[in-house]
């Protein structure tokens, strides 16, 4: 920006293109289990995902810090944070989780967005 | 030009009595390896670990083991051997930990750092050095450690230096 273009126009037109935008990513996820009437608790579930990493990424992927914000029983479906850097780790852990408790069950990733308020409005449904 | 590059690692492993160092072979250590890295990095460390992973020489007497990683994950593969405690073998468990040396793209430089690791050692050793004969042995060992043709000659004559030195 110029001296002479600020003293002709006030307001300039500028694009600001963020690479890292947040250092949080937030997914939401919803369990599919083939026994459609089990149920599980914020803490069985939260367990249930570190058992994923786990097995996928050992030691160091266990100890990956991610939080589940919200979690609505009924319908199984869940917020998770995780750090940006740890995304890849959590999305593909939670891809190759196929069993729980002797039952087969998938995690479908229903919406992924660095901001939050990004999830409220899903242009899906 | 187009090359398949690796990262040789060179490792020294502490025991705390040193006549269970000879009961090691490589494909224990190799084993030990794999297991620990599975432990530390699940699926996907034992799978990097799968593919040009292997122990390239271990010398038993002087606990020396030179061990090949690919250059992309080698820092990953890396950081699991400090969670290594003991290596089993034949049924005995060696209770060890792995001190790592040097990193080298070749084996070749790998080995020059370690003649020269060696004579170091000796040259430490020799103020420590009681009776006459031990400081001649000494010495004598100092002036042979060279890469010549007989390479293995400086790792031998290394080890009897050291064994000398725990007899005391």
């Amino acid at each position: 920006m110029r001296r002479a273009d600020k003293e002709d126009e006030p307001a300039v037109y500028q694009r600001v293109v963020l690479k890292n935008a947040s250092p949080y990513h937030y997914l939401k996820v919803c369990l599919v289990l083939e026994d459609e009437s089990t149920r599980l608790s914020a803490v069985e579930l939260k367990q249930f995902i570190v058992t994923g990493l786990n097995s996928l990424y050992g030691e160091v992927g266990a100890a990956l810090t991610f939080d589940l914000l919200k979690y609505d029983e009924d319908t199984l479906t869940a917020l998770l944070r995780v750090c940006s850097r740890g995304l890849v780790k959590l999305w593909s852990s939670l891809t190759l989780l196929g069993s729980y408790q002797n039952q087969a069950c998938a995690f479908r990733v229903l919406q992924v967005s660095p901001f939050l308020l990004a999830l409220t409005g899903n242009s899906r449904e | 030009m187009v090359r398949v590059k690796s990262r040789y690692l060179l490792c020294e492993v502490n025991v705390s009595d040193r006549s269970r160092l000879l009961l090691l072979d490589d494909r224990a250590v190799a084993a030990t390896v794999k297991a620990a890295v599975a432990r530390i990095h699940g699926d996907y460390g034992a799978a990097l670990c799968s593919i040009r992973f292997s122990v390239k020489y271990l010398n038993a007497h002087t606990g020396i083991v030179f061990l090949r990683f690919p250059k992309k994950c080698y820092r990953l593969l890396w950081s699991a051997l400090p969670f290594i405690t003991c290596i089993e073998t034949r049924g005995q468990k060696i209770s060890c930990f792995l001190n790592c040396l040097h990193v080298g793209g070749t084996m070749r430089t790998c080995q020059k750092f370690l003649i020269r690791y060696n004579t170091q050692q000796l040259h430490r050793m020799l103020p420590k050095c009681k009776n006459e004969e031990e400081k001649q042995q000494v010495q004598k060992a100092i002036l042979n450690c060279s890469l010549t043709g007989r390479n293995k000659e400086a790792f031998e004559v290394e080890s009897e230096s050291e064994e000398d030195e725990e007899e005391e």
